[in-house]
């Protein structure tokens, strides 16, 4: 097993505000690790800290045996090429239709021909379930839809790593399942995955490693058997409770 | 981070106010020894500075199809400019704006029926009086027998020309009266056929020349207490021109002696007679086609560096780094915290201290732009701003570039909210852009100008200028809103 992405002793503050007061971690390659955690607890911040969208104020992040924090922008695009990252606000580039959108980076980016890139991006589509859509744009698509094509588009680029910010957390409940299970099957073709939601039934299911994260670190790691079922810090067994009694 | 803004604006203060001291100190250091006379005979031209607005002194009329300024004054200066064995060039602009042009050098002489009151003398030299002129006032015909003279006017609505000798004399004989200034005479003869005003305090010549020309005017003699050059006409030039004002003087004396002014008003007054013969707006379309060029070409020129110097300083302002933000910053509030009107004026006579031969044309367009680039910027960063910051994100996510992502995702979406700001720029634009005929740049405002002062006639013109701006901008909104439609299909 080999190290995908390792951090260590991560810090990030805004002005004063310490966000994340310490974070280590590593996420082997074809792991699925969620995070779970209260709103507020510096989740987010974590995962943009990964691919270097926030510049963490201390600490180191490694990525396939590279240290982040010190590379230049051209290197850091290189870099982020091969980090797919999913957003609870889908983010489609709303100027282009659902085609355009899986292509664009490939071919700005990757330098791929436009054959090679609608080849690739219609597979994808068909993967995600969305083969029929790929001249709508993507105001007319619904948010479970909007966040499959967001999910087809990082794929595009042939990531080593997919990182999940709440990807359900924006959409209405009946369409939860059908991202959930996009996800499900990523998983079991191996990607490495870094997940962050609420979704406890998934994490159960699919996480290899579940990350309880609070006040800027992470409280308690552990199997999901180890948090779920037989939780040992204070703040995991509260934040449970509440969940699930939802 | 609070620390370095107000660090910032306070050396933005600072340079400011250092600009402001430059400036005023420059004209005095302009001159040395008095060489007036000599720069006029090497340039082989004499520059006069009138305002045509004022008949029988200056005017404009149409002479073998083309428009031009004559009168008393233009023949006065013609004579001058005859003995050195100069050409003459005359020079429309705003009255306010005469002197300003003396001191600046755009001109080398004024002659706009001005009279050398103690206050001009303090900052421009003036030649012998050519001519001497009595005050009278104006009022309706029917209204003739209820006034006697100046006292007549009491808790009356009197008009003067704004900054004239007339406005002064009312303010201190005329107490009792309600002062109305306005600018021009041709508004002031509307205001009072209109009755926003019972009379009108001028020089018995231009009296004379609006009551013979309309059958609903009549004139009294206003007299008041005048002391002895008050009431005369003399040339202005520029402080420290001593050899320039003899001259001048030479061929006044001419002018004074053989009694040549009687021929320059008569002169004046056929070409009056001229002009009130047809006054029908259509004999004067070439005035209004000509002013429709001069307002479109303005705003065209003005809106296309606008948008160009205003994607700039609208980066320029969102840009982290400091030597981009900050100037961009200052620039937009600087512009959008000063009227157009000065800003305008800066540029033409500011400017012109280093530039002396600045064409109107181009100061006016190049105020007109920069003015605009700055409400340009607000509008494109407004654009900018209001893509989500997740667009960009999600770009960056993929490995694209800051400039791939702002190129290919947020300025495509940009535009889309942009456009229709702009276009209500440029059609406002169209109407603002009439602020430069205060240097004499002919656009469709100053052509309404010429256009009142050739025919005595003030309502009809302001009516078509009105129509044509409507026309112009109504059209220009249709075509906008064409193209926008079309572009949010795509
Ligand atoms: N750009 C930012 N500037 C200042 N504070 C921020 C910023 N982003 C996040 N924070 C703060 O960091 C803390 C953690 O936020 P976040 O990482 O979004 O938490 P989570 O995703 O777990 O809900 C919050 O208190 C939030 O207010
Ligand atoms: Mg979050």
């Amino acid at each position: 097993m080999t190290e995908m992405v390792k951090v260590e002793s991560l810090k990030k503050a805004y002005d004063k505000n310490e966000v994340l007061t310490g974070i280590d971690g590593v996420v082997n390659s074809g792991q699925v690790i969620v995070v779970i955690g209260p709103s507020g607890g510096g989740k987010s911040t974590f995962l943009r800290c990964l691919n270097l969208l926030e510049t963490p104020t201390s600490g180191k992040v490694f990525f396939e045996g590279t240290e982040l924090t010190n590379l230049g922008e051209k290197q850091l695009d290189d870099i982020r090429e091969k980090m797919g990252m999913v957003f609870q606000s889908f983010n489609l580039f709303s100027n282009m239709n659902v085609l355009d959108n899986l292509t664009l980076a490939p071919k700005r980016v990757k330098g791929q021909s436009e054959a090679d890139a609608q080849k690739k991006a219609l597979e994808l589509l068909a993967q995600v379930g969305l083969a029929d859509k790929k001249d709508a744009y993507p105001d007319s698509l619904s948010g479970g839809q909007q966040q499959r094509v967001a999910i087809a588009r990082a794929l595009a680029m042939d990531p080593d790593v997919m990182l999940f910010d709440e990807p359900t957390s924006a959409l209405d409940p009946e369409m939860v399942g059908e991202v959930l299970k996009v996800m499900q099957d990523l998983a079991a073709g191996g990607m490495t995955m870094i997940v962050v939601t609420h979704e406890m039934g998934f994490a159960r299911e699919v996480a290899d490693e579940v990350w309880f994260m609070d006040g800027g670190n992470i409280a308690e790691k552990g199997t999901p058997e180890d948090i779920f079922d037989h939780p040992k810090n204070d703040r995991t067994k509260d934040f449970l409770s509440r969940v699930l009694a939802q | 981070m609070k620390m370095n803004k107000k660090k910032a604006n306070l050396v933005f203060a600072a340079i400011v106010m250092l600009l402001g001291m430059i400036l005023s100190f420059t004209p005095q250091t302009v001159h040395a020894a008095d060489d007036s006379l000599q720069r006029v005979k090497d340039k082989g031209t004499l520059v006069m500075g009138t305002s045509p607005d004022y008949p029988p002194y200056e005017f404009i009329t149409k002479v073998d199809g083309k428009n031009k300024v004559v009168g008393m004054d233009v023949q006065v200066a013609q004579k001058i400019a005859d003995d050195l064995g100069v050409k003459l060039k005359v020079k429309q602009m705003d009255f306010d704006s005469l002197l300003v042009a003396l001191e600046t050098h755009k001109v080398d002489m004024v002659l706009s029926a001005m009279t050398p009151t103690e206050e001009r003398k303090q900052s421009v030299d003036f030649s012998e009086p050519y001519y001497n002129a009595g005050q009278a006032i104006i009022v309706r015909k029917q209204d003739k027998s209820l006034y006697k003279d100046k006292n007549s006017f009491v808790n009356k609505q009197v008009g003067v020309q704004t900054g004239s000798l007339q406005q002064d004399l009312a303010k201190k004989q005329m107490k009792k009266s309600n002062l109305k200034a306005l600018t021009k005479v041709t508004d002031l003869i509307l205001s009072l056929e209109t009755n926003k005003i019972d009379g009108i305090v001028a020089e018995d010549a231009v009296a004379r020349a609006y009551v013979s020309n309309d059958s609903r005017l009549a004139m009294i003699d206003a007299k008041f207490d005048l002391g002895g050059d008050e009431t005369s006409t003399a040339i202005a030039f520029s402080k420290n021109s001593g050899t320039l004002v003899a001259a001048a003087n030479k061929s006044i004396a001419q002018i004074k002696a053989k009694n040549l002014t009687k021929g320059y008003i008569d002169n004046a007054g056929q070409y009056m007679s001229e002009n009130t013969q047809n006054t029908s707006m259509l004999h004067y379309w070439s005035y209004f086609a000509k002013g429709i060029g001069y307002t479109l070409l303005i705003t065209l020129i003005a809106v296309f560096f606008g948008v160009l110097l205003g994607a700039i300083f609208a980066l320029g302002r969102l840009s982290k780094k400091k030597i981009f933000h900050y100037p961009s910053v200052w620039y937009i509030e600087f512009v959008r915290g000063t009227p157009l009107m000065i800003q305008v004026m800066f540029v033409y006579f500011g400017i012109g201290l280093l530039w002396n031969n600045i064409p109107a044309f181009f100061a006016g367009v190049v105020a007109v732009a920069l003015n605009s680039a700055a409400y340009v910027a607000e509008i494109i960063r407004g654009g900018i701003d209001s893509v989500p910051n997740g667009q960009i994100e999600a770009a960056r996510s993929l490995g694209m570039s800051k400039t791939d992502a702002m190129r290919t995702i947020v300025l495509p979406q940009a535009v889309k909210i942009i456009w229709p700001s702009l276009g209500n720029e440029f059609i406002s634009l169209i109407k603002e852009s009439s602020i430069v005929s205060i240097i004499g740049v002919t656009d469709l405002i100053y052509q309404l100008r010429a256009v009142q002062a050739a025919t005595y006639r003030g309502v009809a013109p302001i009516a078509v200028a009105m129509v044509i701006y409507f026309i112009l901008t109504f059209t220009l909104s249709r075509i906008l809103n064409r193209a926008e439609r079309k572009m949010q299909h795509d």
